[in-house]
């Protein structure tokens, strides 16, 4: 345990911490404020930085946590998000304080002596570690389209996910197959969670998945989960009740970082409320940094922090750099939202995802103009068999002999 | 031809009526206007007034259908005898079987007007559909709404709609967004069919809707309210 003898507001951190900072030239100050970013990110006051400070000192000081870091089908963007800093910074501290001996992309070892060190340390450690997916899993030809080291994806991650205590699936390939898994799916992908709820009978051998959707996940994402279990604390505990320790929603994400809308959070909201879109990219109103919704920005259904998280070393995001939200942080994305520069996916001959169909406000128009042009007909039709204005037909006495010759008929009581 | 009297539409179904059109007309123009902002300056009060009216609609929808239990109306056009709503809604014994000639009427395959019921078979169906359409459209707004989506309820919803279409989990709002919107134009166009049936006999029953008085020679035919 590291020796404490400093305080932030009253909490004790580790000196060896600020120490180890100080090292890779980051000052106290730097240190606090991420750990206010991450309050922000997970819904707390900024009262609680300094447990997060706290947490964080105390864990980096405490030694490393196992976990496994494996690839399915993905463009490892994931990997370089995790990987984006182009120097030291606070981030990596926190994530410092996961071991990740396997990370197929990054690590030294290669072939035959990667497979084993994965091995070695996953079976060292059973049980224990947290198994942290990135990329689709793909089950076309019996999972054999994606072969990893002679072996089937399908057949690594039912292995490792066994022995593991939680599963992470970062990004949205891993959570639903993301783009991998768009129209027409040729390769059969499918998310981590859904392959293994069809592929492990006994739910008691299904380690609990968070998943964190998106395309890339962002590491304040990766690390505001991380930090979420040292504030908990207890990881038995988190691991007996994930849903409720780690404030999962439905869909198993953290509430806090999919608890609300790119929409709600974003710097251009003001525009969209006083009605200022940009409708063509280069005139003025882009100029002016207006609202793209009418661009077909998806930002109001796509539940992500990316205006508050922002990326590269919190430098720009999305909609700050100009281009409407695309809403990766969907589930099956790409078909939800593809035309990306339309307000709604088309439907028709490619309902089931795919290019083609019908634009949906172009289908209703047509259905409305043929019932508009068929009451028309009627009309005149009805006028020249005199059936419109007064000329009607029958009269009450008429209609109740009518209706009781008909009920007769049909053995019914006429005084009803 | 027989008239609506005023004991064919109570007062209350009048402005529950008024309700529903009001709110309709409102949903769909904020609606568009949400979904496509063709010109700029109304996207924050669209978003507002759209979520206001869709609880008044949906509420308005309940209120008229509890209503259907207590309230009396006319059986029939031209008649001051009454019974309870709910009857007079709902398809009776002694008027389904003017389902198909009532078809056969309205594509010229029959002469005369077969309508013995304050509304006729068809037609009742067709109010009946109206009460299940705002519900539904209601329900699909509901999944919408940041506010409710996460609900039990709405979220089964979206799960249900999203692996229907074979878009995975619930946390795609899009196939909801299609549906709430194609539901929209189903109503458009229910709404328009009704219109031109209630006018194709005079403007009888805009007089009635519009002013609440019984057209001028409604009495001619008016038979006898029933002897207690």
């Amino acid at each position: 345990m590291a020796e404490i003898h400093k305080e932030v507001y009253g909490m004790a951190v580790a000196t060896d911490l600020y120490e180890r900072l100080a090292a890779h030239g980051i000052t106290r100050r730097d240190f606090l404020k991420f750990c206010g970013t991450l309050a922000a990110v997970m819904g707390l006051s900024q009262t609680a930085v300094p447990q997060i400070a706290a947490a964080v000192g105390e864990a980096a000081g405490s030694g490393l946590y196992p976990a496994l870091w494996i690839n399915g089908a993905a463009c490892t963007g994931c990997t370089e998000s995790i990987a984006q800093a182009t120097q030291p910074n606070v981030a990596d501290i926190v994530l410092d304080i996961l071991s990740l001996p396997q990370m197929e992309t990054v690590m030294m070892a290669s072939g035959e002596y990667a497979e084993k060190a994965g091995e070695e340390y996953a079976a060292a450690n059973k049980g224990k570690y947290i198994l942290i997916c990135e990329g689709a899993v793909t089950e076309m030809l019996d999972g054999n389209v994606l072969r990893i080291a002679e072996k089937p994806y399908v057949e690594i991650l039912q292995h490792y996910a066994e022995g593991a205590a939680a599963i992470v699936a970062v990004g949205s390939c891993a959570v639903d197959g993301g783009w991998v898994r768009a129209y027409p799916n040729p390769a059969k992908a499918t998310g981590v969670k859904a392959y293994l709820d069809a592929n492990i009978s006994n739910p008691k051998k299904r380690p609990p998945v968070v998943n964190l959707p998106g395309c890339p996940v962002n590491p304040l994402e990766i690390i505001a989960v991380v930090v979420n279990v040292l504030l908990t604390g207890d990881l038995t505990k988190i691991l007996k009740d994930p849903v409720k320790e780690l404030n999962l929603d439905r869909q198993n994400r953290p509430k806090y970082l999919y608890g609300s809308t790119i929409h709600d959070n974003c710097e251009r909201r003001g525009h969209f409320e006083n009605g200022e879109f940009v409708y063509q990219f280069g005139g003025q109103a882009e100029a002016d940094n207006y609202c793209l919704y009418a661009m077909g920005c998806k930002g109001p259904q796509t539940y992500r922090h990316c205006s508050k998280l922002r990326w590269n070393n919190n430098m720009s995001w999305c909609v700050a750099s100009g281009g409407p939200c695309i809403g990766c942080g969907n589930f099956n994305w790409v078909d939800n939202n593809t035309p990306f520069r339309q307000r709604m996916r088309r439907i028709g001959a490619g309902v089931i995802g795919g290019p083609g169909g019908l634009g949906i406000a172009k289908a209703g128009a047509i259905v409305g103009g043929v019932v508009v042009v068929g009451i028309g007909a009627h009309a005149l039709a009805s006028k020249a068999t005199h059936r419109i204005g007064k000329n009607s037909t029958l009269k009450n006495e008429e209609m109740k002999t009518y209706d009781a010759r008909k009920l007769k008929k049909k053995g019914g009581s006429a005084d009803a | 031809m027989h008239k609506p009297l005023k004991e064919m539409h109570p007062p209350v179904f009048i402005v529950t009526h008024w309700i529903n059109a009001v709110s309709m007309l409102i949903l769909i123009m904020s609606g568009l206007y949400i979904h496509f902002p063709a010109f700029s300056g109304f996207m924050g009060a669209a978003r507002g007034v759209h979520v206001f009216f869709g609880i008044v609609i949906f509420l308005n929808c309940l209120v008229r259908i509890v209503l259907a239990f207590f309230v009396k109306d006319a059986t029939t056009m031209g008649t001051r005898e009454k019974e309870l709503d709910i009857r007079n809604w709902l398809p009776q014994k002694e008027n389904r079987h003017q389902f198909f000639p009532m078809l056969r009427w309205y594509l010229f395959m029959k002469k005369d007007y077969p309508i013995s019921a304050k509304y006729a078979t068809m037609q009742k169906l067709a109010y009946i559909m109206i009460a299940v359409m705002i519900i539904a459209i209601s329900y699909t707004g509901f999944c919408l709404w940041g506010v409710t989506n996460q609900l039990a309820i709405f979220a089964v919803g979206n799960n249900l709609v999203s692996g229907l279409f074979g878009f995975g989990g619930g946390g795609s709002l899009m196939p909801m967004r299609v549906i709430h919107y194609c539901l929209m134009w189903v109503l458009i166009i229910i709404s328009l069919i009704h219109i031109y049936i209630a006018t194709m006999h005079g403007f009888v029953a805009w007089r009635m809707i519009f002013l609440y008085k019984e057209d001028p020679d409604a009495g001619e035919h008016v038979d006898a309210p029933a002897q207690a």
